[in-house]
Parts: C-alpha cells; sequence; structure tokens
C-alpha cells in the first residue's frame, strides 16, 4: 500500500512520464500532472465584472519577475495555450466555410460575418506566435479539429442563418467560459504574488491582458449571433446541446494531446 | 489497436531501473525546454557543481579511456573526490555520455541567438546548426561508437530519444521555424532522424575536416526538403478531399 504511493509518486516526479516518443507520435493521455487540478477550473460563466483586479496588473514597470514559474504553472500555460490555439483554428475555419451560403441569402448579414472573421484570424495569429515564442508544441490533433470545425462551418450554413448564429452561440458559449476560467486562474496567481510581494513580470501581465480582450471580443460574438436569430434555430435544444458537448470534447483533448 | 496500446504502454510505464538513478539526469527533468518557455529568468543548472566536477573532469579522460568507467574514476580522482564518489553515478559511463549530450545542447542554446523568423533561411541555418554541433563531437568522435551503443540500450533508449527531440526542438528554435501547425511534428521528427543518421556517418569519417560528413549532411537535408514538400503536397491533397472540396465545388459555380 505505502510502496504503491510511494512509487506513484517517484513516478509522478519522474522526468520519463512522458518521453519523446510521446512527444512526437503520441502524446500521452495518461500524463500525471497537476494539471488535471485545473483543468475543472478552466472553464467559468462568472461575469467578468466581479473578477479580481489585483494592483499589479495596473502597475507600469516593465521588470521581469525574478522567480520561475513554477512547474504547474508552466504546464498550465502550455495546455492552456495550446487549447487557445486549437479554439482560435476552428472558430477560423468555421466563420471561413459560413460565410457564403450565409451572406448569398443574407447579404446584411456580410458585414457582421466580416467582422467575425477577422477578429478570429487576429485571435489565431495571436496564439500561433505565442505559441512559437513560448515553444509550446501545437495539439496532434490538429488535423482532426481542421476537418471538424469545416465540416461543422459548413453544414450549419448550408442549414440558414438561424443554425449559423446558434452554432456560434454555441461555440462562443463554451470557448467565452474557458477564457473567463484561464483569466480568473492567472489573476489568482497575480494576486498571490502579489501578496508575496513578488514581481509579476510583464510576461504575464500582458498574457492576462491579450486573454480578457479575446474573451471580451468572444462574447460579443455571442451576443451578435443571439441578436440575429441563435434562439430561433429549430432543433435549438439539439443544435446547442450537440455543439457545446463537442467543444467540450475538444478542449478536453487538446489539453491533453 | 494493439499499436495503439503498445505506443500508450511506451509512453505511460517509466523504465524502471532508470529512475532510481536521477543523478545524470538533469535536475530539472521535464522543465529544461519543456513546457511554456519564459523569457523571464534564467533556467536551473541541470547539474549540481559536484556531479558537474566530475563529469567534466571524466569527459576530459574520455579519448583516452573512452566511455567506461575508468574515465568515471578518472575524473572524479582529478576533480578531487574519493574513488567512491562515483557511487554518484548509478547510470555508469552512460552519465558522461548524457552530460556531453545535455551540455552542448545547453552550449548551442547559449551561445547562438535565435534567427529572426525568415522562411527562406531555415534550411541553411538548420544545416549551420547542425554542424555546429556535430563538431562539438570532434574531440572524442573516435569514441562516440562506444557512446551510441550506450545510448541504444534498452533501458537508456527513453533519455536517449528524450534528449535527440530536445536536441530537434533547440535547433528548429533557434533556426528561427515558428511552424505551429501540424507540420511542428513532421519537422522535428525529421530532423532528429537526419541528425541521428549524420552523427553515425561521422564516427567513419576519415576526411579532412569532416567535409564527407558535410555532404551527408547536405545531401539528407535536401532529401528532407523533397519529402517535406511530398507530404505537405499529401496534406493539400487531404485537405482538397476534406473543408477544400467545398471551396472547389463552389469555385465551380455550384451554390453550396
Ligand atoms: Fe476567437
Ligand atoms: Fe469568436
Amino acid at each position: 500500500m505505502n510502496s504503491a504511493k510511494a512509487l506513484r509518486s517517484l513516478y509522478k516526479s519522474s522526468p520519463y512520464s512522458q518521453t519523446p516518443l510521446c512527444d512526437f507520435l503520441l502524446p500521452s493521455f495518461t500524463q500525471v500532472t497537476s494539471r488535471r487540478d485545473y483543468a475543472s477550473i478552466t472553464t467559468s460563466s462568472e461575469s467578468p465584472k466581479t473578477e479580481p483586479a489585483p494592483e499589479a496588473l495596473k502597475s507600469e514597470t516593465t521588470a521581469k519577475r525574478r522567480r520561475p514559474l513554477t512547474k504547474e504553472q508552466q504546464q498550465f500555460l502550455d495546455s492552456a495555450l495550446r487549447v487557445n490555439q486549437a479554439g482560435e483554428l476552428a472558430a477560423v475555419l468555421i466563420y471561413r466555410h459560413q460565410t457564403p451560403p450565409i451572406t448569398r441569402s443574407h447579404p446584411h448579414l456580410r458585414p457582421l460575418m466580416h467582422h467575425m472573421y477577422s477578429q478570429e484570424a487576429g485571435h489565431f495569429s495571436t496564439f500561433n506566435a505565442l505559441l512559437a515564442k513560448h515553444r509550446i508544441r501545437p495539439t496532434a490533433m490538429y488535423p482532426v479539429w481542421t476537418a471538424a470545425a469545416s465540416t461543422l462551418g459548413w453544414v450549419t450554413g448550408l442549414m440558414g442563418r438561424e443554425a449559423a448564429m446558434a452554432c456560434t452561440e454555441a461555440v462562443e458559449t463554451e470557448i467565452g467560459g474557458h477564457y473567463n476560467g484561464q483569466v480568473r486562474v492567472l489573476l489568482s496567481w497575480l494576486k498571490e504574488m502579489e501578496e508575496k510581494g513578488e514581481e509579476v513580470g510583464e510576461e504575464l501581465r500582458e498574457l492576462v491582458d491579450t486573454l480578457k480582450r479575446i474573451r471580451d471580443e468572444e462574447l460579443e460574438h455571442l451576443d451578435e449571433a443571439v441578436g440575429e436569430g441563435a434562439k430561433e434555430a429549430r432543433p435549438y435544444e439539439l443544435l446547442n446541446r450537440a455543439i457545446r458537448s463537442g467543444c467540450k470534447g475538444a478542449i478536453w483533448i487538446s489539453e491533453r494531446v | 489497436m494493439s499499436i495503439f496500446r503498445l505506443l500508450q504502454a511506451t509512453c505511460s510505464k517509466p523504465p524502471s531501473r532508470l529512475y532510481s538513478s536521477s543523478n545524470f539526469v538533469p535536475s530539472c527533468g521535464l522543465s529544461c525546454g519543456r513546457f511554456y518557455h519564459s523569457y523571464e529568468h534564467d533556467r536551473p543548472p541541470p547539474f549540481s557543481p559536484t556531479e558537474d566536477r566530475i563529469l567534466s573532469a571524466a569527459l576530459s579522460h574520455v579519448p583516452t579511456h573512452g566511455f567506461t568507467t575508468t574515465a568515471l574514476t578518472q575524473g572524479a580522482r582529478a576533480a578531487g573526490y574519493l574513488d567512491i564518489s562515483t557511487n554518484l553515478f548509478p547510470a555508469g559511463p552512460f552519465s558522461i555520455v548524457n552530460y556531453h549530450l545535455v551540455t552542448q545542447r545547453l552550449a548551442l542554446a547559449k551561445d547562438v541567438t535565435p534567427a529572426r523568423h525568415d522562411p527562406i533561411k531555415i534550411p541553411t541555418n538548420i544545416n549551420k546548426l547542425i554542424l555546429r554541433r556535430l563538431h562539438a563531437n570532434k574531440a572524442i568522435i573516435h569514441r562516440w561508437q562506444e557512446a551510441l551503443a550506450l545510448l541504444a540500450t534498452p533501458t537508456r533508449l527513453p533519455t536517449s530519444l528524450r534528449e535527440l527531440a530536445l536536441l530537434s526542438d533547440e535547433i528548429l528554435f533557434l533556426a528561427g521555424s515558428t511552424d505551429v501547425t501540424s507540420v511542428w511534428y513532421t519537422n522535428r521528427a525529421g530532423l532528429a532522424v537526419i541528425y541521428a543518421s549524420a552523427e553515425l556517418f561521422m564516427t567513419t569519417d576519415t576526411s579532412e575536416n569532416f567535409v564527407e560528413t558535410e555532404e551527408f549532411l547536405a545531401r539528407r537535408l535536401e532529401e528532407g526538403e523533397k519529402i517535406k514538400s511530398f507530404v505537405g503536397g499529401v496534406g493539400t491533397w487531404a485537405g482538397i478531399q476534406a473543408g477544400g472540396f467545398v471551396d472547389g465545388m463552389r469555385s465551380k459555380g455550384v451554390r453550396i
């Protein structure tokens, strides 16, 4: 009993729990990391107005953080940014494939579709740059998400305006909640650092700002979709539930592989 | 499915003999070059000062004694430690190999400024970086086949592959590659294969200043580029079959 426990803790601290074979060929589902502890709180539906606002956020200094981030924090950022990139890839593809049929039958939606598409393209390139900069691997499911998102965009686009908007609503609800959760985790770190009198550092401060901005844009998309008749889609309940659980599954997988 | 299971098992099963001896492994483990890379602090050194002194001294005995326990003992003595201190390294001579690999990879990262992203220059950058790394093997090249044998031992293989993966990642980063699509995986796997084969070739190279290795490497990289464009072609083709199909039909005037 005790030895099994010891073995597990040894395994957790062992650098071999992830071999390069897994990095290249099959990133492991079985990684034993504390990242899982975070997984449940990376989604939050709390209003942005209630989130803590540590003083450090407004600090004008451009000082570097002197203490290294903990391994758990590094792992959290690693998988969070990976999921975000995958999500934005999907968003870009969904809008790209929805746009032609939707704007054909509803020309007045052209500016809105274009506006949302270009914001998603901006998000996507932001996360691409962050991944390259912080040397984070993209999700191994990249080709799968590409195909799935294109199909989803194409199908809901063909189903008409309401279905397309219901798709946007469902996706943005999940994604918005996801960013919201991440912002909250980062803010709680900032608060903790502040209480310990540590320098937060430009990197984290900038990241919180980026995530907040993108979160707000996603929530705007959500409102716009509802305004354009998302709730009138038939069958709304089914579409909403199917797409949202699809998003949840995709997030779960991308955090891991 | 069974292959999937097998891979999964390889991934999740830690090699049991390895982790009782964490001494020869970088103390920072996975956080060296893994996970979110922050620019705001220095990374912890991979070896303790004692390990560093003994292993670097041992390495200087490798040209005469090879990657052997003798070199390790000589190293300990030269660094002013008792022979018994080689107990610090249960992995024995393999610790010297690992020390060489880790320190040379970190030296590359330290000495080379990451190139700005410029797609045209990436292949040349990669070529230069691999050569630079290979030249760091010069002093011990006549002993390197012993090292390769140690690296290929089943119990050491995970460590060896991991180190190779970290080197590929380092080289691509320094070369200015910012690709974060699925190409990320093929790039790293391909580079690892090319590097490993060039390294092996170099152990048999008797030419002046290893020009033959240089030519060998250039050929492999060129082939790699061809394969890559072929694979890229397949990827595009698959893309056309999936999402691109719709665009293709649309361009033909089909209202979908
Ligand atoms: Fe977005
Ligand atoms: Fe969005």
